[in-house]
């Protein structure tokens, strides 16, 4: 094995090490070795997607393990993110105490799963197989199941239930469709490696079916409308750092996963159904979420169904599949990922400063406590696709992208979504940041400290997406990007 | 596998759907998995065809001390109905399957009885989990659809891929099981019964 290959294993066995360290280690250090973990996991994947990226143009390609400029741009986001949910939870854990289990055991089972669920969830854009693939994005939905359900109360409760049954019914139709292809390729489970699927014959009634069977059993846990009834429920229910990886990190992941079928099969189905299937649910999930983004939601809702939104505008330019709409991809995974965390982290400070945000949505904020509503404000924004947000400028190119690629109509359709999308979210910045505040005296914020500091660096970084933005189209990465599989 | 014994699997199968004492459904999706696993087994010609019997038996047994231990601790006092009257659940569940076996067109299995088998305990699988109220018997459809995965697993022409198949399919169901029964722990505990009709208070 390559050096490349070891760092790539070392990538989701570090977290899955801390994980079984936090099981076995004393009730005292369970934090600090949490956190520890946490450091060392974001450090690796930083180290990883480093490497990746910079080498896009000579990815390594076998049976069980990939690593491209595709991987490396989702393990950057995963490590980034995990990081900073790592960072943001001893403020939650401070705040909220767990009913799932005995309160004694809700500080363990929080850490442990949570870098549990990292392990598996970043093993995902690394796996070269198909098959191998729906086993880890499976897998993740046990860890983060418990993970949504934590606080043990009843909302969180209906959440992770319908979360936890609704993805395994929907990934069971993906695996029907992983079953299908099997006949068709030579070898176990190994086969199933994006190579070899791209290698199958063209023409069969069969595949097309089990094409059809995956994408949708994937939809379901991507959280593509119309089969994304448990998004909103457990993005808005599980503890916000957790929130922050479901939506920034996950969803994106199991994207990978799609579009890596995707490609892979098109030779077999034919260039029409792999792109009608994506435009398909990116627009439906586009026109899906917009009535949501226009009414007056909690807090956590409204991110939730910002990010139906988003993926619905990452399947367009997955989609589209050209170096504009490519670009567009790379500048929107890792400014969603920025700004959706940052909103994710910033309910902590908001549950406690108008505890009534978590079932109404917050007006005012800015107007109670200012670095509070900056931080929204700067996450709405945006997400919003607000000038000189990154979004816009990812979305101007995906549209572009569609554009370029003879795609007149549903280029059209969505910006016309996306605008109407732009609109609904741009009332509910004003709402929130000038909107009239409640009348009783706000509570003061916990974890305001952590999450200014948290929006400094956002800001920063969204900042310089922007400024990349115009010097992606033609990148080697974006190239690299759009030859997956 | 003899077109009997698929629709052996298929009648067992539909009584999930209909059946209303949880542990007669935990009876019913463990035998199922046994004797796919023995007909595995005993049709068995390489290792991986060995391996991939003998995954499934072992997590068909592993889930019904699961769940046979969670019927048996959190007993209910009133029965959970379903929304759908039995009669009704078996119409709608079988009119899934026959609309299945219709769009669906062939799959590639060893036999045409095969196919129609792993549609219909997949059909049979989802009614279970979207018409009836009762927790364990909404994981335990989706342990019904995945005893026709594994059915479809066993029955591809060479089988090379089964024991992965089975494997990886056999692990994720148990972590999934298990997370489902820390929830059921936790809707008994708060609403006396393991009832989804109490959940159900998100709405936009």
């Amino acid at each position: 094995m390559t050096s490349r290959e070891w760092l790539a294993v070392a990538v989701p066995l570090a977290p899955a090490a801390g994980a079984v360290a936090v099981a076995v280690a004393p009730r005292r250090s369970i934090a600090a070795i949490g956190l520890g973990a946490a450091g060392i996991s974001g450090l690796l994947a930083l180290m990883l997607a480093g490497v990746a990226i910079a080498r896009a143009g000579d990815p390594t390609s076998g049976d069980w393990l990939v690593v491209d400029a595709t991987a490396g741009l989702f393990v950057a986001v995963i490590g980034v993110v995990g990081l900073a949910s790592a960072l943001t939870s001893p403020v939650y854990l401070g705040l909220a105490r767990s009913e799932l289990v005995r309160p004694e055991r809700g500080e363990r089972l929080y850490y442990g799963t949570f870098l549990a669920f990292w392990a598996v969830l970043v093993a995902v854009p690394l796996a070269g197989n198909l098959g191998i693939a729906w086993l880890l994005v499976e897998a993740t939905t046990a860890a983060s199941a418990l993970l949504v359900g934590f606080s043990g109360r009843a909302t969180a409760l209906e959440a992770g239930w319908k979360y936890l049954v609704l993805t395994t019914l929907g990934l069971g139709f993906a695996l029907l469709g992983i079953v299908l292809i099997a006949p068709n390729v030579q070898g176990g489970l190994g086969a199933l490696s994006w190579g070899s699927l791209a290698s199958l014959d063209t023409g069969s009634d069969q595949l097309t079916v089990a094409f059809v069977l995956v994408l949708a059993g994937l939809a379901a846990k991507i959280g593509w409308a119309p089969v994304h009834n448990w998004l909103p429920d457990a993005h808005s229910e599980a503890p916000p750092p957790i929130s922050a990886l479901l939506s920034s990190a996950l969803l994106p992941a199991v994207l990978v996963v799609a579009w890596r079928t995707d490609r892979a099969l098109t030779p077999a189905v034919g260039e029409d159904l792999a792109h009608g299937v994506l435009v398909g649910f990116g627009l439906v999930s586009l026109a899906v979420a917009v009535p949501f983004l226009w009414r007056a939601l909690a807090w956590k809702r409204l991110l939730a169904y910002s990010s139906l939104e988003h993926m619905g505008v990452l399947a367009l330019g997955f989609a589209f599949a050209n170096p504009l709409a490519m670009a567009g991809v790379v500048v929107h995974v890792a400014g969603h990922a920025i700004a959706k965390a940052l909103g994710f982290y910033a309910a902590t400070p908001l549950l406690t400063h108008v505890p009534a945000a978590g079932g109404r949505a917050a007006t005012g904020v800015g107007r109670t406590c200012p670095p509070l509503g900056a931080s929204m404000g700067i996450s709405l924004a945006t997400l919003a696709g607000l000038p000189p947000s990154p979004l816009f400028a990812s979305e101007v190119l995906i549209v572009a992208g569609g554009f370029a690629a003879g795609r007149t109509w549903e280029a059209a359709a969505a910006a016309i979504l996306l605008a109407l999308g732009f609109l609904g979210l741009g009332h509910a910045l004003l709402e929130t940041i000038a909107g009239r505040a409640r009348r009783r005296a706000p509570e003061s914020p916990s974890g305001l400290r952590t999450v200014v500091a948290l929006t400094v660096c956002a800001a920063a970084a969204l900042l310089t997406l922007t400024a990349l933005a115009p010097w992606l189209p033609g990148s080697e990465l974006v190239e690299a990007m759009l030859d997956v599989a | 596998m003899t077109g009997f014994l698929a629709w052996l699997l298929v009648a067992s199968g539909l009584a999930v759907v209909v059946v209303r004492r949880r542990s007669v459904v935990v009876g019913i999706v463990t035998v199922q998995a046994l004797v796919l696993a023995l007909a595995a087994l005993l049709e068995a010609e390489t290792t991986d065809d060995v391996v991939a019997g003998g995954a499934l038996a072992l997590r068909a047994v592993l889930l019904a001390v699961l769940f046979a231990g969670v019927v048996a601790q959190t007993r209910e006092r009133l029965p959970v109905h379903a929304r759908v009257p039995p009669l009704l659940r078996g119409g709608l569940a079988v009119l899934l399957a026959l609309t299945l076996v219709w769009l669906v067109p062939d799959i590639g299995l060893d036999s045409r009885d095969a196919e129609r088998s792993v549609l219909a305990l997949i059909a049979f699988g989802v009614a279970t989990a979207g018409l009836r109220r009762a927790t364990v018997l909404q994981v335990l459809g989706i342990v019904l659809v995945e005893n026709g995965l594994a059915l479809a697993a066993l029955e591809l022409p060479g089988g090379e891929a089964a024991a992965g198949i089975e494997i990886g399919v056999a692990v994720d169901l148990m972590l999934i099981s298990v997370v489902a029964v820390v929830f059921h722990r936790r809707i008994f505990g708060l609403f006396g019964a393991g009832d989804t009709a109490a959940l159900r208070s998100l709405r936009d």
